[in-house]
Order: structure tokens, then sequence, then C-alpha cells
């Protein structure tokens, strides 16, 4: 559903995105660019629920976009709680999106 | 390990690279700690620096120009590193601020501080406004402007203020269908005495007048006084009820609409991040038209604290112009304060900043008065909505814990556990409030924002202890 966009016009102008790289995506291997955040290539993969909660199971995904509401976090080369906005790709990283446990 | 700097400034957006200038041109020695990877804050966001662009878009060039000025100095900055306390040195007088980040010191210790730290959108809580694909405003543009990935194909905007048609007129750019955008204000008649506040925004006429036009080529309606009321789906969002709204921004139930989208945008304004002023103890006051809880500062943006400075959108909610303004004026009284600048020229050089200050001033408070949220907004969740999105915490169990007695968010907090998640009461804080004044009958300015208590944001272990980041 999510789309990288390309060439553009207004106050948008078009971008020519960093060295083309892979990570892995619950364990799938995915195209994405460097520079891009997590959240950004979880969605231009069509993946937009990064968690489901503890508590009701709800599923969770960006929110605020900018590092404030800790809603986005994912799992990246075992590190959980990992904000997908503000964390950018590189090359082979390993990103889980994931249940979270009944603390 | 603790460094000795003349002036730690926190967050580098407009506000804090116009302080950090105008020091450091005194000879004040400056550090700039702001927690992203790179300067600029919301407003000169930038492309990673892995992407290229040919951009000559005026803020573009305005951020370029604003980057280079600061690199002609001797400031440090320090990026991707997160100011999580601030406390007063009991020996000295002074400020230490406790660092972490990849190569920061663990500790500055600064004669001055100014908290520059910014503002970000304001969520309304509504049935189904946790779920995927209801994002903020400010999500989508950042998405926008330093990814250029659009996270939909098919928008509603539903909030308040004139960035809402930036952003649509944005999205219409990029190729995504815009069904739609609701703005809660509508005209009155009691607004025109602040048509007088427009006197010399030519720029910003201009700019609102394309969005406009962009708006009426692709057919997007533009409704005033409506908003979303409800998002509905099962994995992520499918459809919205949308509705009208009285005066009081309470919706009208007989009208209420659905309409299918793939991602609703929210920005019902913004809320100033004074964590850091409240946890140093600054005096607040509340001003709805500046997004909330504000420190009180005198004229030259000094806050209760001697030595403790707040400018920019942290310090009530006025845009880059007026915080780059703010920043200046700062900048200066730092470096009188510190005796780099005689008390003549500090007082001259302040009193040329006054007309733009007022200009600016003017302009932010009509702003704040035609579109900040109505009591109404606040009425939209139901006893099963989440409030507390992190703890998930309902307006159910929110109002359970709130009695006669005990009304206060930080006793909710404690019962509840709301605003205990790693957002620290950043997203569910204001709804909390507002449901307590809702449910006791007071102003909403009656009600005190929560305790702050470091780290002011989620750190690693390492950093608590002084160790290994």
């Amino acid at each position: 559903m999510a789309i990288r966009i390309g060439k553009s016009d207004g106050d948008l102008p078009a971008v020519e995105r960093g060295r083309s790289i892979i990570v892995h995506v619950d364990g799938k291997p995915v195209n994405a660019f460097e520079g891009e955040t997590i959240a950004a290539v979880l969605l231009a993969e069509n993946i937009r629920t990064f968690r489901h909660t503890a508590k009701t199971g709800e599923p969770r995904s960006l929110f605020c976009g900018i590092g404030i509401c800790y809603e986005c976090l994912v799992t990246v080369d075992g590190v959980p709680n990992t904000r997908a906005c503000v964390t950018h790709v590189t090359e082979g990283m390993v990103i889980e999106t994931y249940t979270e446990a009944e603390s | 390990m603790t460094e000795l700097v003349d002036l730690v400034i926190v967050g580098a957006g407009p506000a804090g690279m116009e302080t950090a200038i105008v020091a450091a041109k005194m000879g004040v020695t400056v550090t700039i700690v702001d927690g992203y990877l790179q300067p600029g804050g919301q407003y000169y966001k930038q492309i990673p620096a892995s992407f290229h662009s040919k951009d000559l878009t005026e803020r573009h060039l305005q951020a370029e120009e604003i980057f280079h000025r600061l690199a002609r100095t001797n400031v440090r900055l320090l990026t991707n590193t997160t100011a999580w306390d601030v406390f007063p040195d009991p020996n000295t007088a002074e400020w230490i601020v406790a660092l972490c980040g990849p190569g920061a010191p663990d500790r500055l210790q600064a004669k001055a501080l100014v908290l520059a730290t910014g503002a970000y959108d304001r969520p309304i809580a509504f049935p189904g406004w946790t779920l995927p694909g209801v994002v903020t405003a400010g999500a989508v543009q950042t998405l926008l402007v330093t990814q250029r990935v659009l996270p939909g194909r098919r928008f509603l905007l539903s909030g308040t203020g004139p960035l809402q048609l930036q952003l649509a007129s944005q999205l219409v750019h990029a190729g995504a269908e815009v069904v739609g955008v609701l703005e809660g204000a509508k005209p009155r008649l009691s607004y025109a005495p602040y048509a007088m506040s427009m006197w010399g925004q030519w720029a910003r006429l201009r700019e609102g007048w394309d969005y406009w036009r962009t708006l009426r080529r692709a057919h997007v309606p533009l409704r005033f006084g409506w908003s979303v009321v409800e998002a509905r789906g099962k994995e992520e969002v499918q459809e919205v009820i949308i509705a009208k709204l009285d005066g009081d921004w309470q919706p009208i139930s007989s009208t209420r609409q659905a309409i299918a989208v793939d991602t609703l945008a929210i920005g019902y304004g913004f809320i100033p991040s004074t964590e850091l002023t409240r946890l140093l103890g600054c005096e607040h006051d509340y001003f709805p038209e500046q997004g909330g809880y504000v420190p009180r500062r005198d004229d030259e943006m000094q806050t209760s604290l001697r030595g403790v400075y707040a400018v920019g959108d942290g310090a009530g909610i006025g845009g880059a112009k007026l915080s780059r303004i703010e920043g200046r004026i700062a900048g200066l009284a730092v470096a009188r304060q510190l005796g780099r600048l005689d008390e003549k020229m500090a007082r001259a050089a302040i009193a040329r900043q006054q007309p733009a200050l007022a200009r600016e001033r003017r302009f932010a408070h009509m702003l704040g008065k035609l579109f900040t949220p109505g009591p109404g907004l606040y009425t939209l969740a139901t006893d099963d909505t989440v409030i507390c999105r992190c703890e998930e915490v309902t307006k159910k169990e929110v109002l359970g814990a709130i009695t006669a007695a005990s009304n206060t968010v930080t006793w909710v907090k404690r019962i509840t556990r709301a605003g205990m998640g790693p957002c620290q009461g950043r997203m569910c804080g204001h709804l909390v409030a507002e449901l307590i004044a809702q449910q006791t009958e007071q102003k909403i300015s009656q009600i005190s924002p929560d305790t702050v208590r470091p780290p002011v944001r989620p750190i690693p272990m390492g950093c608590l202890s002084g160790g290994s980041k």
C-alpha cells in the first residue's frame, strides 16, 4: 500500500536514494536503501503491523513518526524495543516484528 | 566524566541553532545536544546524508544557510544524544546535564542552559485511534519529506490549523488520493479582529494560497467544523466515521458519515516538550493557545530559574520564525550573563529584535486562538478506548481512578499505570488531564501536569550507571 515516491513536483523535489542494500524482515530478505528508516522499509514492503501488544494483542504501527511515542517498536539484530521511525537500516540488518510477552 | 562549558543548548532545531550561533559569535563556548541523527529539528528536517537531491525550495535554502552559519562557529554539536537529566550543581550554582549517546561525555557542566526542546503532535483519543494506518500528520510529513515514502494511498486528514493544508498539498503532489481535509475550527465573526495579525505575513499568505489552489485543482474537499470521530478496521484502518462539530467541538451524532480510507492523518496542533523545564522546577503557566503548559519567561527568554532559558516551540507553540528570533535574544542574554557582551550593547541588540518578535507573537497568538481544539473532542473516547497506548489503560480505568479527593495526573498514573510506559505520558498526559477536568468539573488549567522524573527518556542501563554506552 505504501510506496516510495519517484519524481515529484511542488515543494518535494525528487531524491536519489542511497546505495541499495538487503535487510532481513521476519526471516525474509528485503530490498532497502541506505538512509531509509526501518519504518519506511517496512511500510514500503506493505508491512503495516509492527507489533502486537501484550495485554490485548492489538496491532500497533508507526504513530508519531518522530521518536516520541514508542509505538513503532521492533527487534533489531536481537535488540528489542527499537524505534523503527528513527533507526536507519544497515546492510544485513535483522528486523523482527513481534508479539509482546505479557509481563 | 564531566566536561565544563559555558552554555549547553538542548535541541538543534531553529531556536537552538540560532541561540548557538549568536552566543558563539560573542565568544561563549557552546555545546548543543540533540536526540536525532541530524540537526534541524522538525522544521528543518533533512533527507538522510546518503540521499541526494537538488532542493531549491525556500525552506531548504534557509536550512542550508543556518547549517552553514553554525558550521563556521566552534559550536560542538552532539547528535544522537539524549539529555536525560538536568539538575543544579550544589557547589557551583552551575547546571549539570546528563547525557547518553555515542561519543558524548557522561555529563556537561554549564554556566547557562538554553532549552530548545521543540514540540510534538497533540493526539486526540477516539475509538480506533491505535489502529495501524492512523498516524499523526507529523509522521506522514516526516516520511514524505525525509524518506519520500507515502504511507498509504487513500488519505483523510483531520485536525486543525494551516499545516493540514500544507500536508494535503504535499500528498497531492506526491500522487496520493486525499479524500478530504477536515478542519475542526469554523470561521466566526469574533475572529475578525485577528485579521490584522496577517498584516506583513505576505509569504505565508502566498504559501496558503498555493496550497489552496493545489487542493482545488485536485478536487480535495475542505470542510470546516468537522472531525474524525472513530476509526474502524480489523488489523488496520479501513473506514473512518466523521461528524460535524458544534461550537464546543462536540460531534453532532446525526451528521455521522463513513468514509473508506487506508490512512488517517490526525493533526490537532502541538504540545510543547516541557519535561526538562518541569524537571528543573521552573514555573509554568497554562495557555491553551500556546499548546498547554509552558515555562514562564522574562523578556529575555529566561525562566524562573536564573541561567535557565527556554526558547522555541518547547516554550510555547509559535513556529520556526518566532523560534529563531527567540533564539537570537537568548543567545545575546546568555552572552551578557557570562560577561561576553556589555549591558548597553546587549540591550540595544535585544531591542532590535522586538518588532519582529512582536509581529511573530501576534501571528502565533492568532493561530493559537483560531485553531485550538475545543473540549468536545476529548469526549470522543468510549469506555473501552485506550487512553495510555503504552500501558493499554482504557478510559474506563482512568475514570475509575479519579475521585473527588484524588484527582491529579500523577495519582491516576500511580493507580492505573497511565503514563508509565516508554513515552512517559507524552501521548496520554493531556488526555488524562482532560478526563480529570471533565469528571471533576474543573478547568483544564487547574489540572497540574504529571511529575517529571529522570531519565526523561528511555535510555540503556549503561548510561544510567555512567558506564559504556
